[in-house]
């Protein structure tokens, strides 16, 4: 699937701040065309940075980063929808700030809603939904624009694992369908693992190290408790504890 | 039958409240005061029947009609300007550095110690009056509805930034709406200082057209304590309609807004 050339790529990249902190330091990455690649760190590790980055919502100080993904979708950590809008008016929203004609974008929001399965809530208020049908309320919104790059910030972070899961299973759905590339950003090793084709180690605002997952899409939800599933997230955590006590005795020394 | 009980249930707490006040002003008219001395609290029929006095009556209305529209005169030009004050000063830090000291400056100012001066410009007609209320009841809608607008979620502010919306987009479709509840919290507090500045500022101008502020004035030194209280209580009624009207505006206007939304399960009783 990687094989159209990079949809996004970070050369050299960092993020100083004038008052001497640095938020990022020295990152390369490339996601190919309809590849799916998760940065998993520890909080305070630089990975949000990283997505505000790719998203155009700061400028990196040093080096440069190319996007050639002309449309662009941004799953938020919370499902950040207007709550005076109804779910149908939410879903529309994006297409209305690009100022596309009312009947596309209307039909647009009812596709996306129906591919999360939201049709029958169109008329609520976000209010009314449960977190999770939030969520999926602000997926679809990031379909309707049908994205050919989609950046998730922790995106199910603040859901129940249950929920979590399924979601999770939705989405890994949703991209064997369209073939968007994508770039997770997550603190959970197991959504990493499960949902991308690579996974990037990222601690202390720099990248430590990369674990590929050769298992096909799509993969079963069973997946999960395979034994070559549990070598990688095990493969995973090594390089976070190791980042981690590496860092503890640079701070001993 | 359990709809009317509800209903009953709801107003039976007030109602008796007004009750008990009646009681205790009929007891305060009658056992506390001597008869010759009745004036200082007459008893609630008394002001009734002497408010209705069709010569009265005309008075207290025409009284209770410019102290009204001065108020509402004076609401609508605060919240027009103050909407538009806020609006500006939401759009650059420097503009809110320019302006916002001096709408505070505004709110510090005793502004009714000034209405002798705004006679003495503008004369005691209609239009200093307004000019009284607007000053008063410009600060709490231009300060809620610039805390409003400042308050949106930063992730929406984020989402609009990437469809690179422009500032006239993001102010109407992202920062008014999601403002509304703390821009109507203060149209209602503007609303009551209107009141307040409508009735109190006809108070100190004592010369023209007489509204409810002039008639509290007047009447206790023509000895007509029973107009007094009649004037008092229709002053105090359009504070309340005032207050009433604005939440009931709020409640429907933002009804999508968590403060609207009352816990599942009050009203023991209602649900058989």
């Amino acid at each position: 699937m990687t094989d159209h050339g990079p949809a996004l790529s970070f050369e050299q990249v960092g993020m100083h701040y004038p008052t001497g902190t640095t938020a990022l330091d020295d990152v390369t990455l490339h996601v190919g065309a309809g590849e799916f690649v998760a940065v998993v760190g520890p909080s305070g590790c630089g990975k949000s940075t990283l997505l505000r980055l790719a998203a155009g919502l700061l400028t990196p100080t040093s080096g440069t980063v190319a996007r050639s993904a002309a449309r662009l979708g941004f799953v938020f950590q919370d499902p950040t929808l207007l709550p005076w809008r109804s779910v149908r008016r939410n879903v529309e929203l994006a297409g209305e700030l690009r100022r596309e004609p009312a009947a596309q974008r209307r039909e647009r929001a009812e596709q996306a809603l129906a591919r999360v399965g939201l049709t029958g809530a169109a008329d609520q208020l976000p209010r009314t939904l449960s977190g999770g049908m939030r969520m999926r309320v602000s997926l679809a919104r990031t379909l309707a624009g049908q994205p050919e790059l989609m950046l998730f910030d922790e995106p199910f972070g603040s859901l129940d694992e249950i929920t979590r899961e399924r979601l999770g299973e939705e989405l890994q759905s949703l991209f064997v369908a369209d073939g968007f590339a994508g770039l997770l950003v997550t603190h959970s090793v197991a959504e990493a693992v499960y949902l991308a084709e690579r996974v990037v180690v990222m601690a202390d605002r720099r990248i430590v190290g990369e674990v590929a997952v050769p298992l096909p899409y799509p993969r079963e939800p069973q997946v999960r408790f395979w034994p070559d599933f549990t070598a990688l997230t095990a493969n995973v955590t090594e390089l976070l504890r190791g980042s981690s006590a590496e860092r503890t005795a640079a701070v001993a020394r | 039958m359990s709809a009317a009980y509800t209903r009953l249930r709801t107003a039976l707490p007030p109602l008796a409240v007004s009750g008990l006040v009646l009681v205790l002003w009929y007891l305060g008219s009658y056992v506390l005061i001597d008869a010759d001395r009745r004036f200082l609290l007459p008893p609630p029929h008394e002001v009734v029947r002497v408010a209705l006095d069709p010569a009265n009556l005309a008075e207290l209305m025409a009284g209770l009609g410019l102290s009204a529209q001065v108020a509402v005169l004076g609401l609508g030009i605060a919240a027009v300007v103050g909407l538009l004050l806020a609006a500006l000063m939401s759009q650059a830090r420097w503009i809110e550095r320019a302006v916002y000291p001096y709408a505070v400056l505004l709110q510090t100012v005793p502004i009714l110690a000034l209405v002798p001066l705004f006679g003495f410009w503008f004369g005691f007609g209609l239009p200093s009056r307004v000019l009284t209320c607007v000053l008063i009841a410009l600060f709490p809608i231009t300060a809620n509805t610039l805390f409003g607008l400042r308050s949106t979620d930063p992730a929406l502010h984020d989402l609009f930034t990437l469809h690179r919306a422009s500032r006239w987009t993001r102010l109407v479709k992202l920062q008014l709406p999601a403002a509304l509840p703390s821009i109507l919290t203060g149209l209602r507090i503007s609303a009551g200082a209107a009141v307040i500045g409508a009735i109190v500022g006809d108070f100190f101008f004592q010369q023209g057209q007489p509204g409810l502020g002039q008639l509290i004035y007047l009447y206790p030194r023509r000895l007509q304590s029973e107009l007094l209280f009649a004037a008092v209580i229709l002053a105090s009624l359009l504070g309340l309609v005032v207050f009433w009207l604005f939440g009931t505006v709020a409640r429907y206007a933002t009804a999508w807004h968590d403060s609207q939304q009352r816990p599942a399960s009050t009203g023991q009783g209602a649900a058989r």
